[in-house]
């Protein structure tokens, strides 16, 4: 685990399957106690996708940024923190909504700004604007989103098809099921690993 | 030969599909469910329906749509659905240059905007390094805890409008409008400020601004006794505020609020003591806490915090030293490549941002952590089993502003 300091930051970057086992520490160890969860984030680096976690403690003045690295972009999925912090739920339906990451063992997972039919993940750095051809000459306009057709999801698309009401849409438009307690299953598997 | 009777097809016949449109306000979304929370809060038990409440309402404080689902005139569970108010301000200050992300982060906040548009200033200021004049360090502070007065008084009216009693708002207003007065001197706008820089503040204290604050400070005391006395002794609000909406502190925690909400279940954060930025730490004032968690708590912790802004604000005017507002900086601000996190106490809680620079003059990703996001969740957990109308009095308590939820 490398660790790095930013000014007053500590940051850590772990894998992403590590997650649960190493935020159950840093919240329930008595002598780590980061029971407030500051903030959660979705970001694009442009190669690979990442889940940044802000935390703070009161035995610490600083925060702890927890930084779970090396999600593909093709199919960014890593499990939910739902289990510690309730309150992450809306923090990883946004990062859902905006970078298509699929948090698994969070059983509201739907978009939360965007409209239920809409397709694409707008912070995607993919997801460009339709004056990014200002930036550089010969870039073009390239295509704000995949076309969407909302008659057309409505009555054959992979929502309506979709079996049982489980199933989520995945960033590629495929079915992607989201099992109850997932999170706590990952959890226990995890337990023993490294922290 | 036997032909069949033709049928007059009416709207009354039980075959005949009426095909509408389906809108906004229909509380059952058109769609397959798409998770099994979705799928568990859209069927119906026994005796239970569903009422739409919002986008347009005036208790939702802003466009929040509620889908309440309710027996008789209990509330069994609530689906907030959010995104009326989506702009896509992250995105946005990702395609302008640093200086354009402090007035698009201006509206996030719309009742205390300085909070919202200082996220930028601080990212860029911590990633650069720099170091803030004094004076203008005193200035930021200065106008950061008078639009928290301005935006609690705003809260206590607030609070009082959505029980059904019209007098505290205009006691509200009435505070909030002599210190929007003042700002606007300062600024030049009396709602969207966009008055912090990076590197400083966009101008100095004037005269018509020192002499309004002055006149004001005189009274403002007072006015905040009177005011409260108004409420506390009514008992009618007493009533219907205590034990309502109780959040005990580790589901508190658990539900990542923070703020008045947050310091009112006993969690003594406030980011101005957490982690301490500006000159917060040379300043004397407390935190107040409470432990009892219910509306009333929280609404007793806004007056508790009206006094220490004004204690903060006596202390920053007898400091305010002299020298320069803004630090020089080269016209085309290319912040060097770096992380930062930055955090703020605003009247709702910790206003927070993470900022990502490639070394451009851009942000590479800003985000931007509003409070009122993370608290409006506890809205799903508070009102269940409550009467419909006491979502008002728990949704105002949690102080929510839409601009900033849905960003």
């Amino acid at each position: 685990m490398p660790a790095a300091s930013l000014g007053d930051t500590i940051e850590v970057v772990i894998r992403p399957a590590s997650l649960p086992a190493v935020m159950r520490t840093l919240r329930e160890d008595a002598d780590l106690r980061y029971e407030i969860l500051s903030d959660i984030c979705g970001v694009d680096t442009g190669l690979t996708m990442q889940v940044v976690y802000h935390l703070w403690s009161p035995l610490s003045s600083d925060w702890l940024r927890v930084i779970a690295d090396g999600l593909s972009r093709e199919d960014p999925r890593l499990p939910s923190i739902t289990f510690l912090w309730s309150g992450a739920e809306w923090g990883e339906r946004e990062a859902y909504d905006m970078f298509g990451i699929e948090f698994e063992g969070n059983r509201d997972l739907r978009r939360i700004y965007m409209p239920p039919d809409y397709l694409g993940f707008p912070l995607r750095k993919d997801f460009a604007l339709a004056d990014d051809a200002s930036r550089g000459p010969g870039e073009g306009i390239r295509p704000m989103e995949t076309p969407h057709r909302p008659a057309e999801v409505r009555t054959t698309g992979a929502l309506r098809t979709s079996p049982g009401a489980g199933a989520v849409l995945g960033p590629g438009g495929e079915h992607l099921r989201v099992s109850p307690g997932a999170a706590t299953a990952i959890a226990a598997e995890s337990g023993e690993g490294e922290t | 030969m036997r032909t069949e009777p033709t049928r007059i097809r009416s709207l009354d016949d039980p075959e005949v599909l009426v095909q509408t449109p389906a809108t906004i306000y229909d509380a059952v979304p058109p769609l397959t469910p798409r998770t099994e929370r979705e799928a568990e809060f859209y069927t119906l038990g026994d005796g239970e329906m569903f009422v739409n409440l919002g986008p347009q309402h005036p208790s939702t404080h802003g466009v929040l749509r509620v889908v309440l689902k309710i027996d008789g005139e209990r509330i069994v569970d609530l689906d907030p659905v959010l995104g009326y108010l989506h702009r896509g301000v992250e995105k946005i200050c990702e395609h302008g240059d640093w200086h354009h992300a402090i007035s698009n982060c201006d509206p996030l906040e719309y009742a205390a905007s300085m909070f919202s548009e200082a996220l930028p200033v601080l990212a860029a200021e911590k990633l650069l390094g720099l170091e803030v004049p004094r004076r203008a360090e005193h200035i930021r502070v200065l106008v950061w805890e008078l639009n928290r007065i301005a935006s609690h008084a705003l809260f206590i009216g607030w609070l009082a409008l959505d029980l059904g009693g019209l007098t505290p708002i205009l006691y509200g207003f009435t505070e909030r409008d002599e210190i929007v007065e003042m700002l606007a001197a300062l600024t030049g706008q009396k709602l969207l400020f966009n008055y912090m820089r990076i590197g400083g503040v966009n101008g100095d204290l004037n005269h018509e601004f020192l002499s309004r604050l002055g006149d004001w400070m005189g009274r403002a005391g007072k006015h905040i006794d009177g005011q409260a006395t108004l409420m506390n002794e009514n008992e009618i609000f007493v009533n219907r505020t205590k034990g309502l909406g109780v959040i005990d502190r580790e589901t508190a925690l658990r539900l990542a609020m923070s703020g008045p909400p947050l310091r009112a279940s006993g969690v003594p954060y406030d980011v101005r003591r957490a982690h301490p930025y500006s000159v917060y730490p040379e300043l004397e004032f407390d935190v107040p806490v409470r432990s009892e968690g219910d509306s009333y708590a929280r609404y007793l912790l806004h007056i508790e915090e009206i006094k220490q802004s004004l204690r903060i604000i006596d202390q920053v005017l007898q400091r305010m030293p002299d020298g320069p507002v803004m630090a020089k900086l080269p016209r085309l601000l290319r912040v060097p490549p770096g992380r930062a996190y930055i955090a703020l106490e605003s009247p709702r809680g910790q206003y927070a941002a993470y900022a990502i620079s490639d070394g451009t003059d851009q942000p590479f990703r800003f985000r931007i952590h509003d409070p009122s996001f993370f608290n409006l969740q506890a809205v799903g957990l508070l009102t269940p089993g409550h009467l419909v109308a006491d979502i008002m009095a728990i949704m105002a308590s949690l102080d929510p502003i839409m601009g900033g939820i849905d960003k």
